[in-house]
């Protein structure tokens, strides 16, 4: 391995890409870095831009505009198989003439990597996707999670400086997908390798990224951890994707030095904490996540004016196993959906119900709108 | 995934029980293949040991009529000839098939359905008009001489065009080469483009590609496609008939000739057995190859 692939080093480098497809944009000017040895995600709903942009870095598509670089190297010029990347396909696409062996031994084989290497090299990247004694079978002969293995060992056995993933669990049913989710976290720890994977599941997104590239008609919305994108998500379209959200819009009625700010939503008071300053009167977006709502029978002690509660009733109740969906409708304003821990407390309220909705103002986002 | 990976070859008649299945269902096909199948060849076996004279063929049990083609060295070597020339087709059908069918998979949209109809139009003309259409194109006075006499490029008539073997190559390439190009852009149809995408992420560079990944996943239409063309080739009649002249006769018309010129029924009908017995050989040593190809391949199981 060359000496400079340390952490903390740009892996890819997207520089201002745009890609058209006749007068339609599928990438806007996208800019980011993704850094070595990091699990990024690029998530977005369907026709975003993020395949075709996972695309352009394997070579499959040309950019109309921009730069790709990797390891600090332009590739636009390179053709897909003088491209330092691998992509496990949606579909996996492994050859099926070939059994397991010759699948996982095709890149060594196209680049003329002698025998025994080779041979000791695959048997290795079967050993890290656990398949070893799988050579000889056919791929019709196997599983759908053992398909994705070796899809995985025949990418990985490449050394690829970038391995691309195009949604390739999206096929599995949710068990095998969330087992294949630790497995491919795993691989990665476990390589130091740079994963650039494309999903449309936020849940997946979440669960396995060091840091997620939200995309919406083909530009970037927000970049940043799991956590980042959740708590502090910069915009309606991100606040949406991401979670469920009560999305409430209203004017503000103080903002306070401690960087809180109150919005009056139709005579409901809410305080939360505001990205960036807003002159009183302004109109603002406050992102009220379910589980970030509280919800109490009774409830008579409103605390008027602070704007972290209001008394409301409630009109719908869903059991959803893990947690109680309450839908609360307050004396004014919009109605509030909590999303509360399944607990003795919370089964016994019932619909009707008068109860106290309470949160507390550093967990509500307000974004200017 | 459950779908079945695609060039999977599938088993013959999986999960069928060995027993109690209704047999009667299979009369229809039984009759028809024995009626139109088994029977004329079982007649054509028989009147090959009788007796054909300018009185007629009668019955009769004698190895007289197989005896005169081993005999003289003529009809052996023009059975070797023809195997040859059916052989040498097949190569030439698929060496033109080949990037045809590659260049109609490879179209798009619209455009596909234009270029394969394209291709296919001029087969829907007779077979005879097709192979008769090279006489005013290759003849003394056709269109290749006059452009060429035209041009001054030749003083006289070149005479080498039409009647001999290079002639029926030509004929026999162009008539049946769509039996070939059919099968194989089927196959190239088939192919998932990410598995052209695929290989070239690892690596392989587009002949590597075309090696590795293209060609033996449209071998099976190759085969088929070649096993047409030389069957159809090796009992070729027409074609030899109308563009080989003398030196360009196969077994066909040798055949032909017993029947409708020299009344002998007996020894046309012999030929005709050797011919098939030949045949039958073929595709069973190229049946036993395919095979053994598939288990290599990783069909097996």
């Amino acid at each position: 391995m060359p000496a400079d692939k340390a952490k903390n080093a740009v892996a890819v480098a997207i520089h201002r890409v745009s890609k058209r497809f006749g007068s339609v944009a599928a990438l806007d000017d996208v800019s980011f870095d993704i850094m070595r040895g990091e699990f990024f995600s690029l998530l977005g709903p369907s026709g975003c831009g993020k395949t075709t942009l996972l695309r352009s870095i394997g070579g499959f598509e040309a950019p109309t505009a921009g730069d790709i670089q990797i390891d600090g190297q332009s590739v636009l010029h390179l053709a897909p198989y003088a491209r330092p990347t691998n992509m496990i396909f949606q579909h996996l696409a492994l050859f099926p003439h070939m059994n397991v062996r010759d699948n996982v031994a095709f890149g060594l084989r196209m680049k003329r990597t002698d025998a025994a290497t080779t041979a000791r090299r695959v048997e290795e990247a079967l050993a890290l996707v656990r398949l070893e004694g799988y050579g000889d079978r056919g791929i019709d002969q196997i599983s759908g999670g053992q398909k994705q293995r070796v899809a995985m060992a025949r990418a990985l056995v490449n050394d690829p400086a970038v391995l691309l993933l195009d949604e390739p669990l999206g096929a599995l049913d949710l068990q095998l997908r969330l087992q294949m989710q630790v497995e491919l976290r795993r691989l990665q720890r476990q390589l130091g390798a740079t994963f650039v994977f494309v999903t449309h599941d936020q849940g997946e997104a979440m669960a396995m990224s060091d840091r997620i590239a939200v995309m919406n008609s083909g530009r970037i919305q927000q970049i940043g951890t799991p956590a980042e994108i959740y708590e502090r998500p910069v915009n309606r379209f991100v606040a949406t994707f991401i979670g469920h959200a009560n999305l409430i819009e209203g004017r503000v009625a103080e903002q306070r030095a401690d960087g809180t700010a109150l919005i009056d939503v139709e005579g409901l008071r809410v305080a939360g904490t505001a990205q960036a300053l807003a002159a009183p009167g302004a109109s603002m977006l406050a992102v009220m996540r379910y589980e970030k709502l509280q919800i109490e029978a009774g409830g008579n002690a409103s605390v008027a004016g602070t704007g972290t509660s209001t008394l409301a009733t409630v009109s719908e109740k869903t059991y959803m196993g893990a947690a109680l969906r309450f839908v609360c409708r307050p004396g004014v304003g919009p109605t509030l959906t909590v999303d509360a821990p399944n607990t003795e407390a919370g089964r016994a309220i019932c619909e009707g119900d008068s109860v106290r909705v309470s949160w507390a103002a550093s967990e509500i986002n307000l974004l200017a709108e | 995934m459950t779908s079945p990976a695609s060039g999977k070859t599938p088993k013959p008649f999986p999960g069928v029980r060995p027993i109690g299945r209704p047999f009667w269902l299979l009369l229809p096909g039984v009759a028809w293949l024995l009626v139109f199948g088994l029977a004329p060849i079982l007649f054509m076996g028989a009147v090959s040991f009788w007796r054909s004279s300018i009185f007629g063929t009668t019955p009769d049990f004698q190895f007289g009529n197989y005896a005169r083609m081993i005999e003289e060295p003529l009809y052996v070597e023009l059975l070797v000839k023809t195997l040859r020339i059916a052989a040498l087709t097949t190569i030439l059908s698929l060496i033109f098939s080949y990037p045809l069918a590659w260049f109609l998979a490879s179209r798009k949209g619209a455009w596909k359905a234009v270029c394969v109809v394209a291709v296919f139009v001029p087969f829907w003309i007779s077979y005879v008009v097709r192979t008769f259409v090279w006489l005013p194109i290759l003849g003394r006075n056709g269109l290749i001489n006059q452009t060429l006499m035209g041009l001054g490029l030749i003083s006289s008539p070149v005479e080498w065009f039409l009647y001999n073997e290079g002639t029926v190559y030509l004929g026999l390439v162009y008539v049946y080469t769509l039996f070939m190009t059919l099968p194989i852009y089927l196959a190239l149809e088939k192919i998932d483009p990410k598995l052209i995408e695929a290989a070239t992420d690892l690596g392989a560079r587009p002949w590597q590609t075309f090696r590795h990944v293209v060609l033996p996943l449209s071998w099976p239409g190759v085969l088929s496609g070649s096993i047409m063309v030389f069957l159809l080739a090796v009992s070729a009649y027409v074609t030899p008939r109308l563009l080989g002249g003398t030196s360009g006769i196969m077994f066909g018309n040798m055949i032909a000739n017993q029947f409708l010129s020299n009344n002998n029924w007996a020894f046309g009908s012999a030929l005709s057995m050797t011919l098939v017995a030949v045949v039958a050989l073929f595709l069973l040593v190229v049946g036993r190859w395919v095979g053994i190809r598939e288990v290599f391949t990783g069909g097996k199981g």
